[in-house]
């Protein structure tokens, strides 16, 4: 019995520091793209509700663009042709590419998620704030993104748990997170690949897992309407 | 007139490689097709064990859809390509194609699974009733009632998986899969033009967007699903 698991144990104790770094690093460009492509998307997705002409035209390209082509393509796109524009400071290290690749990603669909909830709050709600005199600006802020929050906290979740799996696509350029810890590991350990793969997968799983997990509590508690398909 | 186009997008050079470019397309849509048709079969399999009364039966299947859907499908792609020759030995004369369609079925089943399991809870339970009291069996209940009308129901949330798996096809490239985004490469590699051999590839993935919307235009104007398929305006 010992036989058989000594070899696991030692590899355990080599390879663990180098995910945990991985997972750190995972954990680090996640949470930043997380927040730049809420930012982003909140405010794309805002602005298609006023329905401007050639801004809605623009950010309706933008956003089809987004959700027609695959997360690997887009990263090439910015990591590859990007610099080859020749314009200086488009010429992005691949930590900048991953990282704005994934805030953009990000925010094609919280700008979905946005504009159908925003959408989704009755037109009375508008008219009943234009009879007690508030302007477009305060209707927008009192009455209705409060009644569209309800509408946008549950499905984001689902949207994290995209960005945290795309963020082991961004290891193809070369960012040290978890994903590409493992293809380093394996290379010095190629008889235990599958041993290394599956921890690799069991902390992914242990860091999305509770996100589903909490989407799954917010749908219960909120009772908010899927507006897109969870992921 | 159009010379200043060259130096943004040397269409001429494209223009050598629209074979590969082409055969990359088609290559990305067989490989699509096998796996949505796979996915389809085995994700109503595991609907139809997630929905049974025996835990020993659904335990099992919920926890793999759980793990699936926790865990990068890039990760999932290595696993299979690396380990599972030597996890199931026939598969040692599987080229990588056939490993890659796979793993996409490993990952796109559960999602699939998920979808049909909504759709035939979604079928009324009087209609299991009624077939009951006509005296159907259990099999026939599922042929005749529940499969018909809970599929009808999934077609929407199913054409927008499908769009997932055509565009989860290009991660096929990093374990050397011919496909679309490889041609790209394959260019980018000879030519060392990004620009034209990766916004070429993007043209194809958006030309299969825009068919897929085309589509699923169609079908939601086609069929009056329920109201949790129905699209915002």
């Amino acid at each position: 019995m010992m036989e058989i698991i000594a070899p696991y144990i030692d590899v355990t104790r080599v390879v663990m520091p180098f995910l945990v770094r991985g997972f750190i690093e995972t954990l680090r460009i996640s949470f930043f793209a997380i927040i730049a492509g809420s930012v982003l998307g909140f405010a794309v997705g805002l602005m298609r509700t006023y329905r401007l002409p050639l801004i809605n035209a623009l950010l309706g390209l933008y956003i089809h663009f987004l959700r027609g082509t695959p997360f690997l393509v887009q990263l090439y796109l910015f990591y590859f042709v990007l610099p080859s524009t020749g314009v200086s400071w488009l010429s992005w290290d691949s930590e900048t590419a991953a990282f704005v690749t994934l805030a953009v990603y990000t925010s094609s669909y919280v700008a979905e998620i946005v504009t159908g909830a925003i959408r989704s709050v009755p037109r009375e709600q508008w008219e009943a704030a234009s009879a007690i005199a508030l302007n477009r600006y305060q209707t927008m802020r009192l009455v209705i993104l409060p009644q569209a929050m309800r509408l946008i906290v549950q499905p984001m979740s689902g949207v994290y748990v995209i960005l945290i799996k795309s963020t082991a696509i961004v290891s193809v350029v070369g960012i040290a997170e978890l994903t590409r810890q493992g293809e380093q590991l394996i290379i010095t350990f190629p008889n235990h690949l599958l041993y290394i793969y599956s921890l690799i997968a069991i902390i992914y799983f242990l860091y999305c897992y509770p996100v589903l997990r909490f989407a799954r509590w917010l749908e219960v508690r909120v009772g908010g309407v899927k507006s897109v398909p969870m992921e | 007139m159009t010379t200043w186009l060259l130096d943004y997008y040397n269409w001429r050079v494209v223009a050598l490689y629209l074979d590969e470019f082409s055969r990359g397309l088609m290559a990305t849509l067989n490989i699509s097709a096998i796996a949505l048709v796979l996915s389809l079969i085995i994700g109503t399999g595991l609907a139809l064990a997630r929905m049974s009364t025996r835990p020993l039966i659904w335990r099992p299947v919920a926890a793999y859809i759980q793990f699936i859907r926790a865990t990068p499908l890039l990760v999932q792609i290595y696993i299979v390509y690396y380990a599972l020759p030597y996890l199931l030995p026939f598969t040692l004369r599987w080229d990588e194609m056939w490993l890659g369609i796979f793993a996409l079925v490993l990952h796109t089943a559960p999602y699939m699974g998920e979808i049909l399991r909504v759709g035939f809870e979604s079928v009324p339970q009087g209609q299991v009733e009624g077939a009951k009291a006509v005296g159907m069996n259990a099999l026939q209940r599922l042929r005749y009632v529940i499969l018909p009308q809970g599929f009808v129901n999934t077609v929407p949330p199913l054409l927008g998986q499908t769009a997932i798996l055509i565009k989860d096809t290009s991660l096929l490239s990093l374990i050397t899969v011919f496909e679309l985004l490889s041609a790209g490469m394959i260019m980018n590699s000879q030519r060392i033009m990004p620009t034209e051999s990766f916004m070429t590839v993007a043209a194809g993935y958006l030309l299969i967007y825009a068919l897929m919307l085309v589509l699923s235009g169609w079908v939601s104007r086609r069929l009056s699903g329920p109201a949790w398929s129905v699209r915002q305006p």
